[in-house]
């Protein structure tokens, strides 16, 4: 096998330098790269001891010792002076929440330790996420121990009394006391985001009904452009709710709806619902302008313009009514679309083939689109609601009788309010739960308004780019120490109570509010808490049915009447709304080879850019690029070869004649052509210590549309300079050289024969195997239900106190997740075919690392798991270089001593903090193993299957890590483990891992080669 | 003058030199493999406490019940130390005047907690479960195997490991608490309890 030729069959490859086999690099993965960077000096290593400090401790120490009798270290005991009933010490106390993160709602479950909330997982009670969680869910807890974050209210001094400080501490009762006086004099107006809490929402409404204030809304990806289209197709605004698992085919239009768009986690459960490999497997086709998670998994992808996405959606309605499927006049004010093979660059036969899949599944198909942040996604959003009724889907995959919460009250342009406050209308403005003066563009002219307000009070948690222009901060509680009430979908009702008391001196928004319209009415009668108005007015607390209790139990209230089931009827689509079709420009040609059209887009760590100051965010690997601690622009490969742009070199963006930015190049296989794209989220000045001046704030280089949209400049310019940056990319050390490592094959084959695409080896052992009395634990992935959201990344790093170790760091390779999500693409870089693949350790029978081990460090367990013994690891770091896998993670410095307070509550106390100089990796969560076991024991009963889930598997939305006894044979993951669909990563060193996984199947019919030719490099 | 050693005296002096270090050697080796000389471990440490609190009346004298104070030695990992309303059940009225006691009741009212001094010390890379001990050994000294462990029981549970509490008039520890000492109960075959290192350590 290994002759030349088929060394050039190799298929995979990880990065454009590997794949482009540049003689620089192929020199570097040669011989340089094996040392690649220099120990760190000692001058590195701040705030960590000297050698020759070091060595003179050793001695004085040792000395010490000699006395003996005396014991260090001594440890005090604090007991509880009365202790509350519920606390156990050392046992964890689990209450069911809510979470919203500004787009995306979750049920969520808190667990408590002593009091304080460590961990954060999803609450299998909740139909829209049921136990999946975001990787920005898990940081939400980490947000709540952030030190920035104020701790008393403030008021700004504004540099008129001469101090070298912006904010000094201020009194409640005198702030409320000078907002109340600006209250009662009327023109106040509250600038606010979007929360689908129906009794916070509710109070607010009143209030600003009964002191007559103007309300306006900024979020920065709010999705008012659908909610808008519906209401033209259908006469109401409301943000439906997709139903995918009902779907058969997906057609995605620029739509990241397993990444970023609307509830990720609860439709990429949904979508791997309908994407069992069986003959109803669904089909995923996706046309898009960057590659996007939904398109690393999409069945057949095509690559387009924003501009290119109306052109698109009428072509495909337009060739429906030609093909006579549908009986429909072609709007006469529309061009017709001709032969859009041409326009999108396909075969005939390709095009003729979506339109007749489309007919074919009809009424049980959909067609989403995501972008709503190009100039005519109005336009699209319509087309694809006509597109959705043409082919049957609404009422059935377009579920609008249970849509997504959304506000329909506020007034929430910008704009006007701007205008108003700079003609003096507004005297006091109330900013809550938005910080526009990060995230609006035109965020010169917003602050110039807004200093023209008399008082501007913000109840941010920290003094951010909207804190430096109030007059107040009134800092709200955290989410966490905080009750409210969430309908995220229409008729289920879910609890937020708090997990802890306030850490700090702040406020509840809605308890000020109360306090407000208290001292407004002069102070009389009785004043009510913001629990008691909650309790009193929640929703549907009416219902037969309703307990509040029962809902602090189970997190979730779900009106009888919103259960799904059957079909709805389709609504009647308006024929008005053909006039709101804007035409599409004939073929998305730029006017010069130097404009682009400019994409700006969500990532789904840091989303809106809210959560930055959480390094756990700033150090997840972007699931398509695996890049993180940066933005970056991302730009076609033909581009930058016509452009002779190398990754990471630093261009001039310009948008606009007032907007131009300097940002590093990201080359990204996949991406459309005359296409580039920023992320936001990033830029940050005024969030932390560690969100500040990381990345490039993209939001200037938006406008906004007239429902308060964000849209990206139509078109910008670029111009190379000659400066340079590295990117911290976390994949391309981690190449798997062309072995089996994702086996991959299509539906048909797969049907045919499951485990066709599997090259079994024949291998033996010179030695005999482990003996299992009990149990041997053991795990599989499916990948084909894997989208590579890395969500269990983040899940793992809260459960096992994961350090975060910064840019640098990161660059040379010493990132610590346990486990990591490999991306591979495939085929040439203009249009690769992407696969995710979740690596944790393996726990090899044959674990190559337990036989290099001079300490014994890492052994093997009668449970088959391989341990990892902190103590006892001197740090050789043999075992990370015998690891065939790449699992293993060592501690260069002591990344806890940087843990600054109080982010070190966060921590798991059921898991040992490593210490420098340790090698570390995934145990399989062995403390959940043993509290399972003890809690077993207890209860005087054998464990059972699902008694142990690991971190990830619990995190995870498609449910594709399955964690089990393989001792059991009645357990899932014995069932899966031993399917033919399943293998080995690196079968042939026998190592025998107690990790499998299950071949991905691609719906689509023409075949890649035989394994024989994908493998064996 | 000086004398010079001959070269056969260098020899010899040499070779009894590294005979002592020699020997020396393989005997400090000898002594400590064989745990006749130990050092790092903290047997009989004896802590000035706060509060002279005695085990010996409490648990010789008046038969309390170990999990009268260490209420979560049956359900969690630690036993716990009890809060300070559990000692004022009864200090309410037993032995008001004594002035430690006064000093408690001072603590308890002002809501200030005893800072005690941790006598069973283990190392944080060392996850040890109470209840689970309890439950296992508990079940050895057992009268009936229906009847929840008694008083008496969990005594002698509990007096395995902490040596004879009744009879301590301030708390001192008992065992060394080394590893060694938790696996040489661990490796009986009647205890069928797991040796591996995960066990403990993760």
């Amino acid at each position: 096998m290994k002759n030349k030729s088929a060394l050039s069959k190799k298929k995979y490859w990880l990065s454009l330098e590997q794949w482009s086999k540049d003689k620089d690099f192929q020199k570097l993965a040669g011989q340089e790269k094996e040392f690649m960077n220099p120990l760190p000096s000692e001058e590195e290593a701040t705030g960590l001891w000297e050698r020759r400090e070091f060595l003179q401790l050793m001695a004085a120490s040792m000395a010490l010792a000699g006395f003996g009798c005396v014991r260090r270290p001594t440890e005090k005991i604090v007991p509880y002076v009365k202790r509350p009933d519920d606390v156990i010490l050392g046992e964890e106390n689990i209450y069911s929440s809510s979470y919203y993160d500004g787009e995306e709602g979750f049920g969520i479950l808190v667990k408590t330790r002593e009091g304080r909330p460590v961990k954060i997982e999803g609450n299998k009670n909740h139909p829209l996420n049921q136990g999946g969680l975001s990787a920005r869910a898990h940081s939400h807890i980490l947000s709540l121990y952030d030190p920035e974050r104020l701790k008393d209210p403030q008021r700004n001094l504004f540099n008129e009394v001469k101090s070298n400080r912006e904010f000094i501490r201020a009194q409640y009762p005198e702030a409320d006391a000078e907002i109340v006086e600006h209250l009662k004099k009327g023109k106040a107006a509250f600038l606010t985001g979007e929360w689908p809490s129906p009794t916070s929402e509710r109070l607010l409404r009143n209030f600003c009904n009964t002191y007559s204030c103007s309300h306006f809304v900024w979020n920065p990806l709010s999705h008012s452009t659908l909610a808008e289209a519906q209401k033209i197709c259908y006469g109401k605004t409301l943000v439906p709710h997709f139903d995918l698992d009902r779907a058969r085919f997906i057609l995605s239009i620029n739509c990241d709806f397993l990444g970023t768009w609307l509830y990720p986690t609860e439709l990429s459960r949904l979508y791997s619902k309908g994407r069992k490999a069986n003959r109803d497997m669904n089909r995923l086709v996706v046309f898009e302008s960057l590659l996007s998670l939904t398109g690393t998994n999409a069945d057949w992808r095509v690559r387009i313009k924003p501009t290119q996405q109306l052109e698109l959606v009428l072509s495909i309605v337009h060739s429906l009514i030609k093909k006579g499927y549908v009986k429909e006049k072609w709007p006469s004010h529309l061009r017709e679309p001709a032969s859009p093979y041409k326009t999108f660059h396909m075969d005939k036969s390709a095009w003729d083939k979506l339109i007749s899949e489309l007919w074919e599944n009809r009424g049980q198909s959909l067609v989403l689109a995501g972008d709503e942040s190009s100039k005519d996604s109005r336009s699209v959003q319509i087309a694809v609601s006509w597109l959705n009724h043409l082919l049957g889907n609404d009422g059935w995959t377009v579920d609008y009788v249970r849509p997504y919460r959304t506000w329909t009250w506020a007034d929430r342009k910008v704009e006007k309010l701007i205008k108003e406050l700079e003609a003096g209308k507004i005297d006091t403005l109330i900013i809550h739960k938005t910080n526009p003066l990060y995230s609006y563009p035109d965020k010169e002219r917003l602050a110039a308004a807004v200093k023209k307000a008399k008082l501007v009070v913000y109840t941010g948690d920290r003094e951010d780019e909207t804190g430096k222009l109030a007059h107040y901060i009134l800092p709200d509680h955290h989410d966490l120490e905080k009750w409210s009430d969430w309908e995220f979908q229409k008729g289920v009702l879910s609890v937020q109570q708090p997990t802890i008391r306030p850490l700090y001196r702040t406020r509840a928004f809605e308890e000020a509010l109360i306090e407000w319209s208290y001292l407004i009415k002069g102070g009389s009668g009785e004043k009510k808490s913001w629990y008691t108005y909650l309790k009193k007015n929640i929703k549907y607390n009416t219902e037969a049915g309703f307990s509040w209790d029962q809902l602090l139990k189970t997190g979730v209230h779900i009106r009888k009447s919103d259960q799904r089931e059957k079909r709805s009827s389709a609504r009647s689509f308006k024929s008005s709304a053909f006039t709101f079709i804007g035409n599409f420009k004939s073929q998305g040609q730029n006017k010069s080879d130097k404009e682009y059209e400019l994409v700006l887009y969500p990532t789904s760590g840091l989303k809106d850019g809210t959560l930055a100051n959480v390094s756990w965010l700033q150090e997840f690997p972007d699931p398509v690029t695996k890049i993180c601690w940066d933005n970056y622009l991302c730009i076609s490969p033909a581009d930058a070869r016509k452009r002779n742009l190398k990754e990471g070199q630093i261009v001039l963006l310009k948008g606009g004649s007032k907007h131009q930015l300097k940002i590093p190049v990201h080359i990204q296989p996949g991406q459309a052509d005359g296409v580039l794209a920023v992320a936001l989220g990033y830029g940050r000045e005024r969030a932390g210590k560690v969100a500040n001046k990381v990345g490039i704030n993209a939001y200037p280089l938006a406008e906004v549309s007239k429902v308060g949209q964000l849209v990206s400049f139509v078109s910008v310019e670029m111009e190379p300079t000659t400066e340079k940056i590295l990117l911290a990319n976390t994949q391309g050390h981690h190449s798997m050289e062309g072995r089996q490592i994702v086996v991959e094959t299509t539906l048909k084959k797969y049907l045919e024969n499951p485990g066709g695409a599997i090259h079994r080896h024949k291998v033996f052992s010179l030695w005999s195997s482990h003996q299992y009395p009990k149990h041997k634990w053991g795990m599989v992935i499916d990948l084909n239900s894997c989208t590579g959201c890395s969500d269990c990344i983040i899940a793992c790093q809260s459960e096992n106190n994961i350090p975060t170790v910064g840019k640098d760091l990161v660059l040379q390779g010493r990132e610590m997740h346990w486990i990591r999500v490999d991306r591979y693409y495939k085929g040439v870089p203009e249009e690769p075919e992407t696969v995710h693949q979740p690596v944790v350790c393996m726990h090899c029978d044959n674990a190559p690392c337990e036989t290099v081990c001079p300490v014994a460090a890492t052994v093997h367990s009668d449970e088959g798991t391989n341990d990892m013994i902190y103590n006892r690891c001197v740090g050789t770091r043999y075992c990370a270089n015998n690891c065939p896998y790449k699992v293993r993670r060592f501690n260069w410095f002591n990344y806890v001593k940087k843990v600054e307070k109080p982010l070190n509550m966060a921590m798991n106390p059921d898991v040992t903090v490593r210490s420098r100089g340790v090698m570390e990796k995934c145990t399989f969560c062995v403390h959940r193993i043993r509290s399972a076991q003890a809690k077993a024991k207890l209860e005087n009963r054998e464990l059972k299957d699902g008694d142990v889930k690991t971190a990830c598997q619990q995190s995870c939305p498609t449910g594709a890590i399955v964690f089990g006894d393989l001792k059991d044979k009645s357990s899932e993951v014995y069932r899966l483990f031993n399917r033919e669909d399943s293998y080995a990563l690196l079968e042939e060193l026998n190592t025998q891992p107690a990790v499998r996984y299950q071949v991905k199947v691609r719906n689509k019919e023409d075949s890649g080669k035989s394994h024989e030719e994908d493998h064996h490099g | 003058m000086s004398r010079k050693l001959s070269g056969r005296g260098k020899k010899v002096t040499a070779a009894v030199f590294f005979f002592f270090i020699f020997s020396g050697l393989s005997l400090f080796i000898f002594l400590i493999s064989n745990n006749k000389i130990r050092f790092g471990y903290n047997n009989d440490y004896q802590p000035d406490q706060p509060i002279p609190f005695s085990h010996a009346i409490h648990v010789g004298q008046y038969q309390m019940d170990c999990r009268y104070c260490h209420t979560a030695v049956e359900e969690g990992r630690h036993a716990g130390v009890p809060s300070l309303d559990t000692c004022m059940n009864c200090h309410l009225t037993v032995k008001p005047d004594s002035p430690y006691i006064q000093k408690l009741r001072e603590a308890y009212e002002n809501n200030q907690p005893i800072v005690w001094e941790k006598v069973h010390l283990l190392p944080d890379f060392v996850k040890f479960n109470h209840s689970l001990h309890i439950k296992a050994l508990s079940s050895r000294f057992a009268e009936s195997s229906q009847l929840p462990p008694s008083k008496e029981q969990i005594r002698k549970t509990c007096t395995t490991c902490h040596g004879t509490v009744e009879n301590m008039e301030i708390m001192y520890q008992h065992e060394s608490l080394s590893m060694g000492w938790c696996v040489q109960c661990h490796r009986k075959e009647e205890h069928q309890a797991p040796i591996n290192c995960s066990t403990c350590h993760y």
